[in-house]
């Protein structure tokens, strides 16, 4: 469902090239749940940008469902965010100034779906991430791991092929990260496949694979080493 | 979609920023709209006609200083040297001039009696020339006969026993029926008989800004006074040719006089509306001012937003948002906020006229004007966060991803 196939990508300011991603080759399949870990600055970010549509690489291809995504246009990409991806991000990012059911509804309204289904997929996504009693509090008014799972919850509400997950626990206590986590575990049993930047090698094991990025290159951890660590 | 409904209710939770700007647009609303409507009724005085042709009439002061000159036989000889000059129409002596700001006025009323009330009436003592060199339009009646000139002395009260009227002071005097007025006795200082014998289509007083400025009268007088007004009439093109030549010629003709004062009636035009002009000009500068703040006003709010928004924007165009609904997003916002600002304004504007009209007796403003209103500032709002919808267009998604 996702491929990439010698991937690069450099930025380059001024007179100074920086190359984020080198010939990267990765083949994500429905189902997995694939971990990406590295140290800082080695590329996750760029690797979950490109691989979100939220920036374009440099050269090399990269396929979603079989379709060349890089000659597409910025509106067309956003079509396809909004289709086929979920986004958890780091700092849940949801929007101060709406609640739960608005927070949630925005991605929906991109869609262009009518009231009555979009009342509906907020309904069942809150209940699913437990906090439909509380839809029309404010982001401010719930913790921390709460906001993830409404975060999770509007990721979810579109139906997308795949969730992005950039550090979804990182800004959590461990025992909301637990439950965070948990939770991702259990829409990828339900079939959702997902991608999950961190920086924790302990969950980043719990995942069915795991890649590392170091310096812009990606190499794929071996199961067995992932038992070795563990 | 227009996403109307989560727009309104974020804008719920930031009222002050919001609120300020929309006030804004509604003392811009007000003070426009009143203000254009200032300007027109201004613009409209303007261009009221005087009556008279004002494009080849000129007028001087002849001032006589000689303690032995015989005004009456002076007063002969002139106008017949004037009228005489070659490129001349007419010329006539005369007690005001219109739209000069300085004359004559009585009150003329069609029964007599201190009791009954008169109508205010601009008063011009003219000889029988003045129709035509005023260049009138005599539309019922006729004319004055040289016999019907008389002269009117220093400290004289009796009045001549003819006058021609302007067809607004004979809507005036007969309300039922103007052009009955024609044949009828009218009075003056109470009981002073006056039979109208001619009507005139028009013929400004000297004061614009009297609300009778159409009612004016033609008296049959030539005035035996030291100091008198000559008003000459040229053929087209000439004015300008024919002023020093007559100048000149009257001064030469008798040195005990002198000749100042002269002025086209186009000069007595511009004067008399310099203060409209410059009130007019005033007031676009305050419209322009104010509307340019207001569009200022709205740039720095939306740029702001969009600062404060950045990651928001970002997190929009992850979750879909394509660069087009960001941008749509700002511009419906702004038509929220100039909607609430317009309608506010719509009552001030209202209230101020309401006001105004009860002040200075204006005629209200008409519906047009505030429609006028509500249009223009709907443009200029949404004119003013194009630039900042575009720029939160081209937030990039990856903002979303970002940590700082």
């Amino acid at each position: 469902m996702l491929s990439m196939n010698n991937l690069c990508k450099v930025f380059q300011s001024a007179d100074i090239q920086t190359h984020a991603l080198r010939e990267v080759n990765l083949s994500v399949n429905e189902g997995d749940f694939l971990s990406v870990t590295g140290p800082s600055g080695s590329g996750k970010t760029t690797f979950l940008n490109i691989a979100g549509l939220l920036e374009n690489h440099s050269s090399g291809e990269f396929l979603l469902d079989g379709e060349n995504v890089g000659a597409l246009k910025d509106s067309a990409r956003s079509r396809l965010r909004n289709q086929k991806i979920g986004f958890i991000f780091q700092g849940f990012n949801l929007i101060p100034d709406l609640n739960l059911y608005d927070n949630v509804d925005v991605p929906l309204r991109y869609r262009g779906f009518n009231a009555r289904e979009r009342k509906q997929r907020i309904h069942s996504q809150l209940e699913r991430v437990g906090l439909a009693s509380r839809m029309k509090h404010l982001p401010a008014q719930l913790s921390g791991g709460q906001q993830q799972r409404v975060a999770i919850a509007r990721a979810l509400a579109t139906d997308p092929r795949f969730l992005l997950a950039d550090e979804p626990t990182g800004n959590l206590d461990s025992e909301m990260a637990q439950g965070v986590m948990s939770l991702l575990e259990e829409i990828n049993q339900q079939g959702t496949t997902i991608i999950m930047v961190t920086h924790d090698t302990e969950l980043a094991q719990r995942a069915s694979r795991s890649i590392q990025i170091k310096d812009g290159r990606v190499s794929e951890v071996p199961p067995l080493m992932k038992r070795v660590i563990a | 979609m227009l996403e109307s409904g989560l727009i309104i209710r974020a804008l719920m939770r930031n009222k002050i920023g919001a609120l300020l700007i929309a006030l804004q647009i509604a003392l811009t609303m007000t003070i426009m709209v009143n203000a254009i409507f200032m300007i027109q009724d201004r613009q409209q005085q303007m261009a009221r006609e005087s009556g008279i042709n004002e494009e080849d009439t000129f007028y001087l002061t002849n001032t006589i200083f000689a303690q032995d000159y015989n005004i009456q036989v002076g007063l002969q000889t002139d106008l017949n040297a004037i009228r005489k000059t070659p490129g001349v129409v007419d010329a006539i002596q005369i007690n005001a001039i219109p739209l000069s700001g300085g004359g004559w006025s009585s009150g003329l009323q069609t029964e007599p009696g201190e009791d009954k009330d008169g109508i205010g009436t601009a008063i011009y003592m003219v000889d029988d020339h003045a129709i035509n060199a005023l260049d009138l339009e005599l539309i019922a009646g006729t004319n004055f006969s040289p016999s019907d000139i008389g002269w009117r002395l220093p400290a004289q009260s009796a009045w001549p026993a003819k006058v021609i009227i302007t067809q607004a002071l004979a809507n005036s005097l007969f309300p039922d029926n103007g052009q009955s007025a024609l044949g009828k006795t009218v009075y003056i200082s109470n009981n002073q008989p006056m039979q109208v014998i001619g009507i005139i289509k028009n013929l400004q007083a000297p004061w614009n800004g009297w609300s009778g400025v159409e009612r004016s009268a033609l008296v049959p007088f030539q005035m035996e006074s030291r100091s008198g007004r000559y008003f000459i009439r040229t053929e087209p093109g000439r004015r300008d040719e024919l002023m020093p030549v007559i100048e000149s010629m009257l001064a030469n003709s008798d040195k005990g006089r002198i000749i100042r004062r002269l002025s086209t009636m186009e000069e007595t035009r511009e004067q008399s509306y310099r203060q409209h002009n410059a009130t007019n000009k005033i007031l676009m500068t305050v419209v322009s001012t104010l509307t340019l703040i207001t569009a200022f006003g709205i740039v720095g709010l939306a740029i702001f937003s969009i600062n404060r928004r950045t990651k928001q924007i970002g997190t929009r165009r992850a979750l879909g948002a394509t660069r087009w609904q960001v941008m749509r997003y700002f511009m419906v916002e702004n038509f929220f906020i100039s909607a609430v600002g317009i309608t506010i304004g719509i009552i001030g504007t209202v209230s101020l006229n309401y006001w105004l009209v009860n002040k200075f007796n204006m005629t209200p403003l008409g519906f047009e004007l505030i429609a006028l209103g509500v249009v223009t500032l709907v443009i200029v709002g949404q004119l003013a966060v194009l630039y900042p919808a575009r720029k939160a267009a081209l937030i990039s998604p990856a903002t979303a991803t970002r940590t700082v």
